[in-house]
């Protein structure tokens, strides 16, 4: 299939789960997520008030008029004013982008970097006792609960040792990467390390076994050059797809960070969208990390064929 | 029979193999060791009485005892009754009840002050509940969530899975289309949503959410084993025999993907295990009447910089035994149940 | 023109002044690092009725009056007007006088002109709050009140459009500086709420202009203008460069804290801060290792975490030789049980209802309450007023107090049975579940805890009902709600703000109880007739007791307010009702570690 038409195929296909995404989120929360208005009219609101706000939000429409204004609000792009503080929804999700990507990027960099090398080397000694202590080591590592490290971790690293801000966010990005950055990114790293080492792991091993590297070592290459370069090019593949493909979920996935250490992140704007049922935040969370899980998967695929054209397009 | 069917061999030998695996079998045994305390809390023959304050609040483990300095609790207080305070001339539509139990006990009972242990094996948290006993009806709390979420998220993805690969067509497609939707729906929201549709009725609640939430990984598995399968000639010589659809799927085909469904039951559980404490984070835990490890570990949250560092060490390394256990037993499951993996 | 030769001579003092100061290091800046324990919700005060975003404004916008930094009772004192109102006609006719030489902070919409504020804006202002296109949280205060704006509002319900250039008799400027208000009835409150911090001052032609957007663009007359603002995050406040020449001049009298404090602060300007830095932290952890580290200068200190500073009343040795402060005041709130007057389960005034009421509210054990989930930072408190707060009565005993042998007999006696599986039935022999109400939060899962020790003791059946805060309030104004653990903090120092708690005509709104007492209601309206006198508190007194009697409510702690300041924090008292203080705060440079 060539790679035009595998395009227009794929986004094509987007539109029906995008809808899925759409109507599910919609039907859950407005069924069940809650009225704004009560919260927003204060404390001693009478029930005229109430309705007041209601019709000024647009929830006394009927649903199926309020879900045209969503499909409208979607394919414009424009959803709007928070119901909570009447900000655009826009500026909210460009706002919060920023120290959810200075969070994960890093993150993910390190992550890939230091599972790929572990992968590597404990491939090479694969059954050594090298080999089986490390992944001993991070299967105990990823068994302890995510907040658990970040309790003890700004207790122990940031409080009693000082080695690093307990919380905080600046304007500058340097100093948001390099000094308020560090301790929740070595956190979440704790975590997120040891599945990714476990998963590469099974890509390297997978390329041992093929016959080019018996090939290379037959040549009479040496063991680290058949590793470095012939095994890794080929484990490529596998892992930087699974890297892009998990990016969104990570978008998303960093709230409790984001909580402990008071960084202005997506993950927990969310949160406090549903504590505010600020349904246009959440709504507008939703298609756009949908649609980012989409693109991600779309880019995977073709990098996977573009790394390896044997991969074919269906 | 023209059916390649290896199942009973492939177990026995998967099971030859898992006996050499030295790692295997201890985490075997560990995993086996908490379903005995699951099993026996279950049955009430431990730590049923987690909910009775035997120590003071706090109290500190026995081989820690700290400088306390919260007293034991002042108990006996004495309290006004209606008929003593001034009324401001109003009636008290209850005097008649009152004036009755009076009359039948004109001694005014008061509660004994209670005794209380001033250190506890693995100490007490803020009630005074006993921290050891808690992490033993948490064990049976967790590891059911775990393992029941993960049989629903598994039985929910292998059935999807099978009909969408065996099938084919506008039925895959059709199973593709949710799976592409709960796949990108920001996971957070599709919690948040769910929770909130199933309102909080209790641990069958978390069960839920988890098992609606956690069947994707298995369905795609599941869907791509079916792909290559149906087309295996044992599965068209059944088909030629007159065997139905069903039969096929799950009589025929079933038993050689159950290696790949076991794997993903055992990480399920793992998984499962690990999400509860992030419910119990969102507010979405166990209902109080019941504890868990998360719910510990949420209480004990604020207590490890008031130096109660107890309740999160206790949860916090049952929770990490077990779950390392539960790993590496799924890694031992799989090298053993793989054959073509020879490393 | 006062006003004018005051700001030239200013401007001459600063020229002055500037040349010889430019040749030395500039003085080092005074940043004052606080955190707010819940995301604010946007900066237009018509708008907003939470507290964190209430300290803000506090700081961003002037009210007409406001209360006193120092004494105790709070009491009222001008801050736009020049002096306290005229009040004529029995509280009827209220007249205020305005300073001259009030300026709104700088903002492009001014298009670099020096914009006053006049009588006009205060008329503005509170015409905003009956606008139903701003839905505000504090109309109440004005509602029903001044003569002509009730109307007003009726007119833009109907038309979609308020006329904000109407004259009506109730809101007159007599001359620029002069405003006149008349309301409808007499209300000794008025002057409370023209000290709302949402009552602060705005111009029109900066609501006009960013019209749809104003909650991004706070401009008020106050001591800081918002610099930077990243939503629910953190907020960047700086001084008001137009902010009129105040010193600080608070009177001590003899208490001998504040002696100290004026002695720290008297005849310097307000305000010494030159910025405050206040980032969003939830999690009370984070908090605290911040300020323990000093990245945080002021912190109030949760309850949860009060063993950690505190030992007893006073705070650990070990901070204390830190230099760090500890101040604390009984916050103006109650906590307080209800349950729902209408609730076909436990609602109804037939002997055995009350008594089952009864017997729940006496189970609540509030002594272990403050000590297990309040870390003593509460005090019992069984009276509907809490103590700093008009009407306020520290010596009232309840006939609710945590008595479970009593309820127990009670139950017994009004055929509360058990049953097989030992829990009680209702007298008819139907089954018996009480429903107690709470959020998400961890908070709340230690309240469901208390309450379902409670409700073991007297053999109820226990059931919890989640729900999201909107989701609660929603409930609790449907009348849906069965027993819930609420709490109310003072807007105003006077106890009508508390009793309207349990006003029949306010079901639906605040009377969460939904109680619908004609006697009650009665009493309750000829309290609105007397101002704060014996007379007046021997009535409350008859309220308060109805409310236990008929077991409508349950009045059980009021919290003490716990705030710890870093050694370089000079002249901080906390403050009862002001939300925030910072304008009156110095920070001594020397003493603060550098950014």
């Amino acid at each position: 299939m060539n790679l035009g038409a595998f395009l227009i195929r794929r986004l094509w296909q987007m539109i029906p789960t995008l809808l899925g995404v759409v109507l599910l989120v919609f039907f859950l929360f407005n069924w069940v997520g809650g009225d704004p208005a009560y919260i927003l009219a204060g404390k001693m609101a009478n029930p005229d008030d109430i309705a007041n706000i209601r019709h000024q939000l647009g929830i006394d429409r009927p649903l199926w008029e309020q879900l045209l204004i969503f499909v409208q609000q979607i394919v414009t792009g424009d959803f709007g004013n928070s119901w909570a503080t009447q900000e655009p929804v826009s500026a909210i999700f460009r706002t919060r982008l920023g120290p959810s990507l200075i969070l994960l990027i890093p993150m993910m960099l390190l992550e890939t970097a230091v599972a790929v090398a572990v992968a590597l080397a404990v491939s090479a000694w694969r059954g050594s006792t090298l080999d089986r202590s490390l992944m001993a080591v991070s299967t105990v590592m990823m068994s302890i609960s995510l907040l658990v490290y970040i309790i003890v971790g700004q207790y122990v690293f940031a409080y009693l040792l000082g080695w690093f801000p307990v919380k905080g966010w600046s304007d500058e990005f340097w100093r948001n990467l390099t000094t308020y950055a560090v301790l929740p990114v070595l956190l979440g790293l704790m975590v997120s390390i040891a599945p990714s080492v476990r998963l590469y792991r099974t890509f390297v091993l997978d390329e041992i076994g093929q016959d080019y590297v018996r090939t290379a070592r037959a040549k009479g290459l040496s063991e680290t050059r058949v590793l470095l370069v012939h095994v890794l090019r080929n484990a490529a593949i596998p892992i930087v797809t699974n890297v892009l493909m998990g990016l969104p979920a990570l978008l998303t996935g960093a709230f409790l960070l984001e909580r402990f250490f008071a960084i202005p992140g997506i993950g927990r704007e969310i949160i406090l969208a549903v504590e505010r049922s600020d349904f246009p935040i959440i709504k507008a969370a939703t298609v756009y990390v949908a649609m980012a899980t989409m693109l991600a998967n779309l880019l995977g695929d073709l990098l996977y064929h573009w790394l390896d054209p044997r991969v074919h397009l269906e | 029979m023209a059916q390649p069917n290896a199942s009973p061999g492939l177990w026995t030998l998967a099971w030859r193999r898992l006996k050499r695996d030295r790692v295997g079998m201890v985490s075997l045994a560990v995993v086996v060791a908490y379903l005995c305390v699951v099993f026996l809390a279950l049955g009430g023959w431990i730590a049923k009485d987690w909910t009775r304050e035997v120590g003071v609040n706090y109290a500190p483990p026995v081989f820690f005892p700290d400088d306390q300095d919260e007293t034991a609790i002042p108990l006996g207080k004495s309290v006004a009754l209606p008929d003593q305070v001034d009324l401001y001339g109003l009636q008290d539509p209850l005097a008649r009840q009152l004036e009755a139990i009076r009359a039948r006990h004109p001694d005014d009972a008061r509660s004994t002050p209670e005794r209380r242990q001033l250190t506890l094996p693995l100490g007490g948290d803020k009630w005074g509940h006993d921290v050891l006993t808690k992490v033993i009806k948490g064990s049976e709390t967790s590891i059911l969530v775990g393992l029941i979420a993960a049989i629903l998220a598994t039985v929910l993805g292998t059935v999807m899975g099978a009909v969408s690969g065996y099938f084919g067509r506008w039925v895959d497609d059709f199973f593709n289309w949710l799976y592409g939707v709960f796949t990108s729906i920001p996971y957070l929201l599709l919690i948040f949503a769910i929770a909130a549709v199933l309102q909080q009725k209790g641990v069958s609640t978390i069960i839920l959410i988890l098992g609606l939430t956690g069947w994707t990984g298995v369905f795609r598995l599941v869907r791509a084993e079916y792909l290559k399968h149906k087309s295996r000639e044992y599965v068209l010589a059944a088909g030629a025999m007159g065997a139905s659809h069903a039969r096929r799927m799950f009589i025929h085909i079933l038993p050689n993907t159950s290696h790949v469904i076991l794997v993903q039951l055992s990480q399920n559980v793992v998984g499962f295990i690990k999400s509860e404490v992030i419910l119990s984070f969102l507010g979405f835990g166990v209902p109080v009447d019941v504890v868990s490890w998360g719910s510990m570990l949420n209480e004990a949250q604020n207590e490890l910089i008031l130096g109660k560092w107890w309740q999160l060490a206790a949860a916090g390394t049952a929770m990490a035994i077990l779950v390392t256990a539960f790993s590496l037993l799924t890694d031992a499951l799989r090298d053993a149940l793989d054959p073509k993996l020879k490393y | 023109m006062p006003g004018m030769i005051n700001h030239m001579g200013r401007l001459l003092f600063i020229l002055v002044l500037a040349v010889p100061l430019a040749g030395f290091a500039a003085a080092p800046e005074k940043v004052l690092h606080l955190a707010l324990s819940a995301a604010e919700t946007g900066f237009d005060p018509v708008m907003t009725s939470d507290l964190n975003t209430a300290s803000i404004e506090q700081q961003l916008f002037e009210s007409l009056l406001t209360y006193d930094y120092l004494a105790r009772p709070a009491r009222l004192v001008p801050r736009l007007a020049a002096d306290m109102p005229t009040v004529t006609d029995h509280g009827r006719t209220w007249v205020f006088r305005l300073k001259h030489g009030v300026y709104f902070a700088p903002d492009p919409v001014f298009k670099g002109a020096r914009r006053e504020a006049v009588a006009q804006d205060v008329i503005y202002t509170l015409m905003r709050f009956m606008d139903p296109k701003n839905r505000s949280p504090y109309k109440f205060l004005v509602e029903g009140k001044i003569i002509g704006l009730d109307e007003l509002a009726e007119a833009a319900r109907r038309s979609g459009h308020f006329d904000y250039d109407a004259k009506i008799p109730g809101l007159e400027a007599l001359d620029r500086y002069t405003l006149r208000v008349r309301l409808k009835t007499t209300d000794y409150n008025f002057a409370h709420a023209m000290a709302q911090p949402m009552y602060g001052i705005v111009a029109r032609e900066v609501i006009e202009a960013y019209a749809g957007d104003t909650a991004s663009h706070p401009v008020g007359t106050g001591p800081y203008h918002l610099a930077r603002w990243v939503r629910s995050a953190r907020m960047v406040l700086e001084r008001n460069p137009y902010f009129r020449h105040e010193t600080w001049n608070f009177e001590p009298g003899d208490d001998p804290d504040n002696r100290r404090i004026a002695a720290l602060m008297r005849g310097k300007t307000i305000p010494q801060i030159d910025r405050i830095d206040i980032q969003v932290i939830e999690e009370p952890q984070s908090v605290w290792l911040s300020f323990g580290k000093g990245e945080l200068d002021m912190v109030g200190l949760a309850g949860q975490f009060a063993p950690l500073a505190l030992q007893g009343d006073h705070l650990r040795p070990k901070y204390a030789a830190r230099g760090i402060r500890l101040d604390r005041i009984s916050d103006p709130s109650i906590a307080y049980y209800f349950i729902n007057q209408q609730d076909p389960v436990l609602g109804g005034m037939s002997p055995e209802k009350i008594a089952l009421r009864r017997a729940i509210f006496m189970a609540q054990n509030d002594e272990e309450m403050i000590r297990v989930i309040d870390k003593g930072q509460a005090i019992r408190n069984a009276y509907p007023i809490p103590a700093g707060v008009a009407g306020a009565d520290p010596g009232y005993r309840s006939v609710l107090d945590y008595n479970p042998e009593l309820a127990n007999r009670l139950l017994d006696q009004t055929g509360y049975a058990r049953g097989p599986d030992g829990y009680r039935r209702m007298p008819d022999g139907s089954p018996l579940a009480v429903r107690y109400t709470s959020s998400l939060s961890s908070q709340d899962r230690e309240l469901d805890e208390m309450m379902k020790k409670a409700l073991d003791r007297l053999s109820i059946r226990f059931e919890s009902e989640k729900l999201k805060f909107p989701e609660i309030l929603k409930a609790e104004r449907q009348c849906h709600v069965q027993i819930r653990l609420s709490a109310w903090i003072a807007d105003y120092p006077d106890g009508d703000n508390f009793m309207q708690l349990w006003y029949g005509p306010h079901t639906h709104e605040n009377n969460a109880s939904c109680y619908q007492d004609p006697q009650w209601d009665r009493l309750y309206e000829r309290t609105l007739t007397v101002p704060d006198s014996p007379e007046r508190n021997a009535l409350y007194h008859q309220l308060a007791r109805m409310l236990e009697l008929k077991g409508v409510t349950k009045v059980s702690t009021t919290h003490i307010r716990n705030v710890l300041s870093q050694p370089w924090v000079l002249g901080f008292k906390p403050h009862p009702i002001l939300p925030s203080v910072w304008a009156y705060l110095d920070i001594d440079t020397a003493r603060a570690p550098r950014e």
